[in-house]
C-alpha cells in the first residue's frame, strides 16, 4: 500500500513537476481547468437554471409534432433496433472477457470523478436577475456536499480496497452492455424526478413536485429492454447458422428503409395503385431478371451482351427522365446493374437457383417498401414534414450515408477511369458540389431544384435535401475513396489482371477492400461532418434535434414557459452530439485494428 | 508443337523502344530461361504475351490464340498463364487460403470446398500447409513468393511465367523458391523464367535466351550457351556475372 503511493507519487511528480516549466505548465492548466468546472457547475445548479426545460421536452425533441396516439410507431421503431441489436450482440458475441479488477477499476475511477466535482463545486454562484441586477445565491450547502462525499468516499474506498482481496472473476464483454444498459432502465422504476405540474389557472406549481417517472416513458423502455435482452439469447443460439451474418447485415441495412417507410410513416395504401402499376411493373422486372439468369452462359446473348448492356443503360437513362412510376425507374436502375453483375459472379446452376431467389427477394423488398415511401401519410402534423427532431436528424445522418457511400465509390472509379466522357463527368459532379458551401445547396434543393426537374415530377422536401446532400458529401466521399484508389500498388491491379479476372472482380474484390481500408479514418471524419452538418436544415425551415433545442423550446411559452432557456438545451444537444460522434468514432477505431490485421 | 509463337514483336515506351523486333516460339513442357542485362526488355517481353504490357507491333499467339485488344481473349489467355512477380503483389487483405482460392472461385466458378482442397494440396506441394490461415504480410519474402506461386498454379495454367521471382528476397530464401520451381519444371510445366540464378538455368532449362537493348541476342541450349556462346555480347554477360 505504502509502496503504491509512494510508486505513483514519483510517476506524478516525473510526469507533471519534472522541471520548471512543467510544473508552471501543471499548476495554470489546473488552475484554469478547476475554474471552467466551477463555472459549469455553478451555471448547472443555479435556481434560475430549469433542467426541466430539457426533462420535460424529451417527446419534442425525439418526434417534434409526432401525433401521440401513434407513438406505438415510435417505440416500435426503437424496439426493432434494439431486437436488431440484440441479435446481433448475440450472433458475433466476443469470447473475450473483462477481469472484475478493470471493472472495480472502473467504477473507482468514476467515483473519483464525481469526487472531484463534489469537491470542485462552488457553494455560491451568480446569475443575472430579471431586473438585470446580479443575484448571489447558496447552490449547494455544506450539508448537501457532505451527504453526497460521505457515500462516494466509502463507494471509492470499498472499490479500491476490493483490489487487496483476493476477489477475482471475468465477465463476457459483450454481457456487460446488459449491465450497463439495464441501470438506467432499473433506476426509471426507483428514481422519482421534479416533474412540471399545472394548477388550475395553468401556472407552474413551484417548487415542482417529485413524481415517480410517468409509466408510458417506463414501460416502453422495461418492454424494449427485455425484449434486447431475449433476443440477445435467440441470437446466440443462432450463432451457428450458416450465412446469418450477412442475413443480420441485409437486416441492418433494410431496417432503416423500413422503419421509415412503413413504421414510422404510416402509409395510406391505395389497393387500385398497388394492382394497377405495381404488381404489373414486378412481374416485368422479375421476369427480365429471370430472363438474364437463364441466358447469361448462352452463347448468343454472350455475343452480344455488350450491346443488350448499351441499351439497357439508354433505357435506364430515358426511364428516370420520363413520367414511369417511381418503382420502374428504381427497377430500371437496378437492372442495369444485375445485369453487370450476373455474369461475374458464378453461374452454375446452382449460382443461378441463388441468384433468381436474391432477385425476386430483392424486387419484392423494393416493391414493398418503396410503396410505403411513396404513398400518402396517415399521421396528421402540423407544418411540412412527418420528421422533426431527432427523428429528422437520423434520417438526414442515415439516408445521406446510404446515398452518399455509393455514390462516392462509383464517383471515384469515374475520375479514375480510361473512358473520357466517364472521367470528365464525375470530375465536373464532384468539382462542381464541392466549390459551392452546403447551405447554397439546401437552398437549391428548397427553391431551385423543382425547376431543373421534368415537368410533372415532384419530391417532397426532405426528398430534395436527401438529394443535394447525398451529392454533396457523396462528392467528399469520393475524394477521399481516391485518394485511397491512388495508394494501391501497381502490383495488385497486375496480380488481379494476371489470375484473369474481371475489370469488375479487380476493383470490387481486389482494389476497393484495399482503398476503403486505407481510409477509413477519413471516411469516417466525413461522416460525422456530414452528421453534424445535417443542423444546417433548420435554415430552410425543417426542425432538426438542434433546432428544436435552440429555437422551438426556446420559444416556447405555452403550456409552460420556457422563454431564455436555451442554454440548457443547447448544452443537452451538444451532449448528445457528442456521444453519437465520439461513439462512431471509437467503433471505426476497433474496425480500424480488426482490419489491420496482416498489415505489415 | 509451339505453345507460344511471337512474329517481330515491337514496344515503345513513348519514343524508347524497349523490343526491337523479338520472334521465337516456346515448345510445350520446354523450360525457357531468359536473361539479359537491365533494361535489356525481358521483363517487358513476358510481360507482353500475357498482356500485362502491350505491344505495338508484330504477332503474339499464346495457346492458338493471338493477343489482340478483345478483352474476352485477354481473359481467356490470362486464365491459361500464370505469372510470379518480383515483388510477389499478394493480396494482403486476403489470407493465404483466399488468396488461393480467390481465382478458382471467381474465375474458374469452382466452389468453395473444392478450391480449398485444391489450395491445402498446393501450399503442401510448395512446403507451406500450415501458414493457410496467416496473411501475407506475416509470412517470410520466401514463403510469399511460394503462396505467390501456389496462386498462380490453382489456375490450373498450361504456361508459368516467372518475373525475376527471387531478385526480391535473402539470399538464403532463393533456395527455397528455386526448388519450388524445380520441382515444378521436372512435373511438364511450360515455363518461361527470366532471371540472374545462372545455376538454376544450367540445371532445369531447355533453352536459354540473352536480351539485349531490346533484341534476342543469343537462344541456345544451357551447356552451348555457358560453355561455348556464340555471340560475343554473351561472354560479356556470362564474364561480367559468372
Amino acid at each position: 500500500m505504502v509502496d503504491l503511493i509512494k510508486k505513483s507519487a514519483k510517476s506524478l511528480q516525473e510526469s507533471l513537476f519534472s522541471s520548471v516549466g512543467s510544473s508552471v505548465l501543471t499548476i495554470a492548466t489546473t488552475y484554469l481547468v478547476i475554474n471552467f468546472f466551477r463555472g459549469m457547475l455553478g451555471f448547472a445548479l443555479t435556481s434560475d437554471k430549469d433542467w426541466l426545460a430539457v426533462l420535460n421536452n424529451m417527446q419534442l425533441y425525439m418526434v417534434q409534432a409526432y401525433p401521440e396516439e401513434d407513438f406505438i410507431r415510435v417505440w416500435l421503431s426503437v424496439g426493432l433496433t434494439f431486437v436488431l441489436a440484440g441479435l446481433s450482440i448475440g450472433i458475433w458475441r466476443s469470447e473475450a472477457r473483462v477481469k472484475s479488477s478493470q471493472v472495480f477499476n472502473s467504477f473507482f475511477k468514476g467515483g473519483l470523478g464525481v469526487l472531484f466535482f463534489t469537491i470542485i463545486a462552488p457553494t455560491n454562484a451568480s446569475f443575472m436577475g430579471n431586473d438585470g441586477s446580479v443575484i448571489t445565491e447558496e447552490v449547494l450547502s455544506m450539508d448537501s456536499r457532505l451527504g453526497i462525499l460521505i457515500p462516494v468516499v466509502i463507494f471509492c474506498a470499498i472499490f479500491f480496497s476490493i483490489r487487496f482481496t483476493n476477489v477475482s472473476f471475468t465477465v463476457n464483454s459483450s454481457d456487460m452492455v446488459f449491465f450497463y444498459l439495464f441501470i438506467p432502465v432499473a433506476l426509471l422504476w426507483f428514481v422519482k424526478l421534479p416533474t412540471i405540474q399545472l394548477n388550475q389557472n395553468n401556472e407552474r406549481i413551484i417548487p415542482d413536485p417529485v413524481m415517480p417517472i410517468a409509466s408510458s416513458t417506463k414501460i416502453p423502455w422495461t418492454v424494449i429492454f427485455v425484449s434486447f435482452l431475449v433476443s440477445y439469447f435467440i441470437g446466440m443460439y443462432l450463432k451457428n447458422i450458416k450465412s446469418i451474418k450477412s442475413i443480420m447485415s441485409l437486416s441492418w441495412f433494410l431496417l432503416p428503409l423500413l422503419i421509415f417507410s412503413w413504421i414510422f410513416k404510416k402509409p395510406q395504401i391505395d389497393m387500385s395503385v398497388v394492382l394497377g402499376s405495381d404488381l404489373p411493373i414486378f412481374g416485368v422486372f422479375l421476369l427480365w431478371g429471370f430472363l438474364v439468369i437463364t441466358f447469361v452462359n448462352n452463347a448468343l446473348f454472350k455475343k452480344y451482351y455488350s450491346t443488350y448492356l448499351g441499351v439497357t443503360f439508354l433505357l435506364t437513362l430515358a426511364g428516370v427522365f420520363s413520367g414511369l412510376p417511381m418503382l420502374a425507374k428504381t427497377c430500371l436502375l437496378l437492372i442495369t446493374l444485375f445485369s453487370v453483375v450476373v455474369p461475374a459472379v458464378s453461374t452454375s446452376s446452382q449460382g443461378k437457383r441463388s441468384l433468381l431467389i436474391v432477385w425476386a427477394v430483392a424486387l419484392v423488398t423494393l416493391t414493398f417498401l418503396l410503396r410505403g415511401g411513396a404513398s400518402d401519410t396517415g399521421i396528421v402534423v402540423p407544418g411540412s414534414s412527418i420528421f422533426g427532431g431527432f427523428s429528422l436528424t437520423w434520417l438526414l445522418a442515415i439516408f445521406g450515408t446510404y446515398v452518399s457511400f455509393p455514390l462516392g465509390v462509383l464517383l471515384a472509379l469515374g475520375r479514375n477511369s480510361k473512358l473520357p466522357i466517364i472521367r470528365i463527368v464525375c470530375t465536373g459532379i464532384i468539382e462542381l458540389t464541392r466549390s459551392v458551401p452546403y447551405i447554397t445547396w439546401l437552398f437549391f434543393a428548397s427553391v431551385t431544384l423543382a425547376v431543373f426537374l421534368p415537368a410533372g415530377v415532384e419530391f417532397n422536401l426532405i426528398v430534395r435535401v436527401l438529394m443535394v446532400t447525398a451529392f454533396f458529401s457523396g462528392a467528399y466521399f469520393a475524394e477521399n475513396i481516391r485518394g485511397g484508389l491512388q495508394s494501391i500498388p501497381k502490383g495488385q491491379y497486375e496480380a488481379a489482371d494476371a489470375i484473369g479476372m474481371s475489370p469488375f472482380q479487380k476493383i470490387s474484390l481486389i482494389i476497393m477492400p484495399q482503398a476503403l481500408r486505407a481510409v477509413i479514418p477519413t471516411l469516417v471524419s466525413s461522416a460525422i461532418t456530414a452528421f453534424k452538418d445535417s443542423s444546417l436544415v433548420t435554415i430552410i425551415g425543417l426542425f432538426d434535434f438542434l433546432t428544436i433545442g435552440k429555437t422551438v423550446i426556446g420559444n416556447q411559452s405555452i403550456p409552460v414557459n420556457f422563454v431564455g432557456h436555451d442554454r440548457e438545451n443547447l448544452i443537452f444537444v451538444a451532449i448528445v452530439y457528442w456521444i453519437f460522434t465520439f461513439t462512431l468514432s471509437r467503433r471505426s477505431m476497433k474496425v480500424e485494428k480488426k482490419l489491420g490485421l496482416g498489415e505489415r | 508443337m509451339s505453345i507460344i509463337q511471337t512474329k517481330d514483336v515491337k514496344k515503345w515506351f513513348g519514343d524508347f523502344q524497349a523490343l526491337k523486333g523479338i520472334t521465337m516460339d516456346v515448345a510445350e513442357g520446354e523450360v525457357l530461361v531468359v536473361c539479359g542485362p537491365s533494361g535489356s526488355g525481358k521483363s517487358t517481353f513476358i510481360r507482353c504475351i500475357n498482356r500485362l504490357e502491350q505491344h505495338q507491333e508484330g504477332q503474339i499467339i499464346v495457346d492458338g490464340i493471338e493477343l489482340t485488344n478483345d478483352l474476352k481473349n485477354i481473359e481467356a489467355i490470362r486464365s491459361e498463364v500464370g505469372m510470379v512477380f518480383q515483388s510477389f503483389n499478394l493480396f494482403p487483405h486476403l489470407t493465404v487460403m483466399q488468396n488461393i482460392t480467390l481465382a478458382q472461385i471467381w474465375v474458374r466458378k469452382k466452389n468453395r470446398a473444392e478450391s480449398e482442397e485444391k489450395a491445402m494440396e498446393l501450399l503442401e506441394r510448395v512446403g507451406i500447409p500450415e501458414q493457410a490461415q496467416k496473411f501475407p504480410g506475416q509470412l517470410s519474402g520466401g514463403q510469399q513468393q511460394r503462396v505467390a506461386i501456389a496462386r498462380a498454379l490453382a489456375m490450373e495454367p498450361k504456361i508459368m511465367l516467372f518475373d525475376e521471382p527471387t531478385s526480391a528476397l535473402d539470399p538464403e530464401m532463393i533456395k527455397e523458391v528455386l526448388d519450388v520451381m524445380k520441382e515444378l519444371a521436372k512435373s511438364g510445366m511450360t515455363m518461361i523464367v527470366v532471371t540472374h540464378e545462372m545455376g538454376f538455368a544450367k540445371e532445369v532449362a531447355d533453352r536459354v535466351m540473352l536480351f539485349d537493348d531490346g533484341m534476342l541476342v543469343e537462344e541456345n541450349t544451357p551447356d552451348e550457351f555457358f560453355n561455348n556462346p556464340k555471340s560475343d555480347r554473351t561472354k560479356l554477360f556470362l564474364s561480367q556475372i559468372l
